[in-house]
């Protein structure tokens, strides 16, 4: 019997779904930004959970593997996406840190699936050091040179810390829901969520709050200053198919977010 | 990243750890005909990444879940003890020794069963633990 066999169950043809959720410009009409590429395990399994499904892996330490393998999903999902939608791909810093072919294998995923890497953003996610810090941000270096933007995923919470924002100088800063959930009515998150903020302008990134749920926090998150969102409020995470048929349907219809249906039928934000 | 909130639920949650599927499958089934909701496990590193997401009352799990010598199921007793000490224990193994099963009570084990246990025997253990 395989020691691995949940591993090989999740590498093989068909064990990794992609999902995408929208994140959201909240100005006076409502865009889509971009979509962050989420992957679940095989189905019917404990793995359909991303949380258990990564927590798995990072035990496992196989971070690598299958990143990898979650991107040539999630790529090969979006190739007949709209040519200028943005796309959100996760990336321990692990993976970064000890893949010496990561950019490469990148670059020709997205050129397979004709995806141009200008619209990669590489969500690097941490949970536990130790990796190699040169290596790492030379990988990030390499990256940035091959077009594509860098977000800090979870800011904040774990590895997301102070020294990880000035090795990373991320374009994106995403706020961990930790934070965001219940903003409204807690003035010590909302102090939090401004020296995020803060941080952002002073480091020329924007910042993105994730785990929206509710019209108080994203009057509050505005209120803020925060622009770009992410969470169940606007939309779940949506199968490939969901997202070719709201975005095929945006053409026939103005480019607004239906505030009132919560529905994504619009292009992305230009 | 989206976080999945952690499940409330009043049902009593079980996660069984074993690296034999039929022995996995045959006490799922046992367990959610008495009402308990059931997770199974053939892995340490899936049965830990479980722990780190939901909340068990019990956990079942084999002593060994691997090649010969392995003693995972002491891993499993730590990390429960780690995440809620509310939780109780079980382990079962065929390769018990004295010195084994007094490490899984040091460890924080609620009860160490020797097998074969059927599945009447198992579930009577599990029983007074979740009532105590």
């Amino acid at each position: 019997m395989s020691e691995h066999r949940a591993l090989d169950a999740i590498l093989q043809p068909g064990g990794i779904t992609p999902v995408f959720q929208p994140i959201c410009v909240v100005k006076s009409d409502w865009k889509v930004a971009s979509l962050e590429c989420l992957s679940r395990g095989p189905k019917g399994t404990n793995f359909e959970s991303a949380n258990v499904l990564f927590d798995y892996v990072r035990l496992k330490r196989e971070e690598t593997l299958v990143d990898r393998a979650c991107i040539n999903t999630a790529l090969a999902a979006a190739q007949n996406f709209p040519s200028d939608l943005h796309l959100g791909i996760n990336v321990h810093a692990s993976t970064l840190g000890r893949d010496p072919g990561f950019a490469e294998f990148l670059r020709c995923a997205a050129e397979l699936n004709g995806i141009a890497m200008h619209r990669l953003t590489i969500e690097v996610v941490e949970h536990a050091p130790p990796w190699d810090g040169v290596s790492f941000l030379s990988m990030l270096d390499r990256l940035r040179a091959l077009g594509t933007r860098i977000a800090l995923d979870d800011v904040g919470l774990g590895q997301s810390n102070f020294k990880m924002l000035l090795d990373v100088r991320p374009d994106f800063m995403k706020i961990d829901r930790y934070f965001v959930d219940a903003c409204a009515s807690d003035p010590n998150r909302q102090a939090v969520i401004e020296v995020v903020t803060r941080l952002a302008q002073r480091f020329g990134a924007s910042v993105v709050a994730e785990g929206v749920e509710d019209e108080e926090t994203v009057e509050a998150l505005q209120q803020l200053g925060i622009t770009l969102m992410q969470g169940f409020y606007f939309s779940v995470p949506l199968e490939a198919h969901e997202v070719r048929e709201k975005f095929r349907s945006a053409a026939a219809t103005p480019p607004l977010f239906d505030r009132e249906t919560k529905a994504v039928a619009l292009p992305p934000h230009s | 990243m989206i976080t999945a909130p952690q499940q409330e639920s009043s049902v009593r949650r079980i996660l069984i750890v074993d690296d034999e599927d039929l022995i996995v499958m045959a006490m799922r089934k046992y367990f959610e005909g008495l009402g308990f909701i059931v997770d199974g496990a053939f892995e340490l590193e899936e049965a830990q990444a479980l722990l780190a997401n939901y909340r068990y009352d019990l956990v079942i799990a084999d002593l060994r879940l691997t090649g010969i010598g392995g003693v995972e199921g002491l891993q499993i007793v730590a990390d429960v003890h780690q995440r809620c000490a509310n939780t109780r224990v079980v382990l079962l193994s065929a390769y018990g020794t004295p010195e084994i099963e007094r490490e899984s009570y040091n460890r924080g084990a609620d009860a160490f069963l020797h097998k074969p246990k059927s599945m009447m025997e198992i579930a009577h253990v599990a029983r007074t633990l979740l009532e105590q």
